[in-house]
């Protein structure tokens, strides 16, 4: 029931690597203070300058988000649960929200479904950038993409303030639809910024993505296959880089997603450089999203009032996030707390792929494969 | 096409009975693209490799547990989907069974689905479902300290985060 006291010194890894025949290999503890994109740990047996394998050991950042859900009400639910991923929080709130709606038998508005679309949009391409400036800029040593995409995503950041109050942790859609409409000048400001961003994506591409150091390190490093990519059950950029054409916006459409035209970037190479490219396509299509979203937008109610109570049953929702697929099944007992949430996200889904890609690999690559992933600790630990 | 869809879910289903009459104890089609079945877990494996041969749910989208003491039992629900099938790829095909909560014991699913490895662990840790032939069954998200009891179980308490 309690913790036993922490112990004044480090304890012993519990989690180590079952001994290896090989006399020559050697243990390599990478993390859990931060290597990069938040704090987990790596435990790598290396030999010479070869990963063997590797045992990833997460939890260090896991506070119980499903256990928390079971205390709280459908609505108070909301800022904690987006905390797991503050650079995506739309999308976490979103899934989160579905499955509620669907108990409670509540229709968003088509309004209400359009803000939260290009609201959503907005925060695939904040993260994106983000992945852009440290999980692909600073792992390959690119320090200037990684000033480039941190600055730009901060005017993303600004806009996403003036629609919903906060820079990164919205809690922008409660149940029964988004908490303000569209506020006078933004969609004025949004499109002026697309026009900039589009051309700095130009840029993005001549500096990083056509760069011949990028593509030498990552092109051909950490080859996930189509058949492996569908066994492990990966998703999100990671699964599409494999040739995989999975997007739960194509397959289970919702918000404004149906009446929007948009690709489905995929690449049959599976390497680091396709995941990084993935991306990059990805950040292409928000903007096309984001433009015919502000130009269909329809007038009317932005949000219905819904009940506080989550009726008795089971749901499943779930939405396309930065990271993948995630999905939400939330269990009603007619209280107006969940009596359980259980969250599947992508980071989680795509740590299975971890220990296959780097293996047999250089250690310099571990970064770049690490990066390419675009894992992320808190997400994955919840 | 509503009317289509719901042929097809009821066609897996029937597909599924034919093929375990035994193990199969229930099922509900949930709108075109959700289905749950129950069944009985003696014959897991079996069942598993059906739904992923036959079938075509090629991957586990999660593994989630549900502990429901006022019946003594721990549900075990898993999520599959299809990646390769385009034409059941918006379902998520739910199976659920139920498990004694005094002594939760299922066949792991890992040698089916490699996607079960980190979701069959969370389980295992926070409900304790002890699922047989794990290749690697340790502790995932707790802290090293933790020797407490499975942390999700609904009689466990954390007072300090004012649950009561």
């Amino acid at each position: 029931m309690t913790a036993t006291p922490a112990p004044t010194q480090a304890p012993p890894p519990s989690m180590t690597i079952s001994p290896g025949n090989e006399p020559s290999t050697l243990d390599v503890s990478v993390g859990p203070q931060h290597p990069g994109s938040g704090h987990v740990r790596l435990l790598m047996r290396v030999n010479g300058d070869y990963i063997v394998s590797i045992d990833p050991d997460v939890g260090y950042v896991h506070r119980g988000c499903e256990k928390i859900a079971e205390y709280r009400t459908a609505v108070s639910n909301i800022p904690h649960l987006e905390r797991p991923c503050i650079i995506d929080a739309i999308h976490l709130n979103w899934g989160y929200v579905l499955p509620i709606e669907e108990l409670q038998h509540v229709v968003v508005p088509p309004r209400g479904q359009y803000i939260s679309t290009i609201a959503a949009e907005m925060n695939r391409i904040m993260s994106h950038l983000y992945w852009l400036a440290i999980n692909a800029g600073v792992f390959s040593g690119h320090t200037t993409i990684f000033m480039y995409a941190f600055g730009d995503r901060d005017l993303f950041i600004e806009l996403a303030e003036m629609l919903t109050g906060a820079r990164l942790t919205y809690s922008f859609l409660p149940p029964g639809g988004p908490r303000r409409d569209l506020p006078a000048e933004f969609q004025k400001r949004l499109t002026q910024l697309l026009d900039y961003f589009e051309r700095r994506l130009v840029e993005y591409d001549r500096i990083f993505f056509s760069n011949p150091l990028v593509i030498a390190r990552a092109k051909g490093i950490g080859i996930l296959r189509k058949d492996e990519a569908i066994r492990l059950g990966v998703t999100g950029p990671v699964l599409r880089a494999s040739g995989v054409k999975y997007d739960v916006r194509k397959v289970e459409p919702y918000g404004a997603y149906p009446d929007l035209e948009f690709d489905i970037p995929t690449y049959d190479e599976g390497d680091s450089y396709a995941r990084f490219m993935v991306r990059f396509e990805e950040m292409k299509q928000s903007i096309r999203i984001i433009r015919q979203a502000l130009e269909k937008i329809p007038k009317g109610p932005v949000a219905r009032k819904a009940p506080l109570v989550i009726p008795e049953g089971e749901a499943i929702g779930r939405v396309e996030s930065s990271r993948g697929e995630i999905t939400y099944l939330v269990v009603g007992d007619n209280s107006d707390k969940p009596s359980r949430v259980k969250i599947m996200n992508g980071s989680f889904r795509n740590l299975v792929a971890m220990p296959y890609l780097l293996r047999n690999v250089h250690i310099a690559d571990m970064p770049i494969i690490y990066g390419s992933l675009d894992y992320w600790p808190v997400e994955a630990d919840r | 096409m509503a009317n289509q869809s719901q042929s097809r879910s009821e066609d897996l289903v029937n597909k599924l009975k034919a093929g375990f009459p035994d193990a199969v104890k229930g099922s509900k089609v949930e709108g075109t693209r959700r289905i749950l079945i129950t069944f009985d877990k003696d014959k897991f494996l079996e069942l598993a490799a059906f739904i992923r041969d036959e079938l075509g749910f090629d991957h586990l989208k999660g593994i989630a547990g549900i502990d429901e003491p006022t019946h003594k039992l721990i549900k075990v629900l898993y999520f599959a989907g299809s990646f390769s099938r385009t034409d059941i790829e918006d379902i998520i095909l739910v199976l659920e069974t139920e498990l004694d909560r005094s002594n939760p014991i299922i066949a792991s699913a890992v040698s089916i689905w490699p996607s079960a490895h980190f979701h069959e662990r969370e389980t295992f840790e926070m409900f304790g479902v002890k699922f047989e032939g794990h290749p690697d069954l340790r502790k995932l998200l707790t802290l090293d300290n933790w020797d407490g009891p499975p942390p999700m179980l609904k009689d466990i308490k954390f007072p300090e985060m004012g649950q009561r």
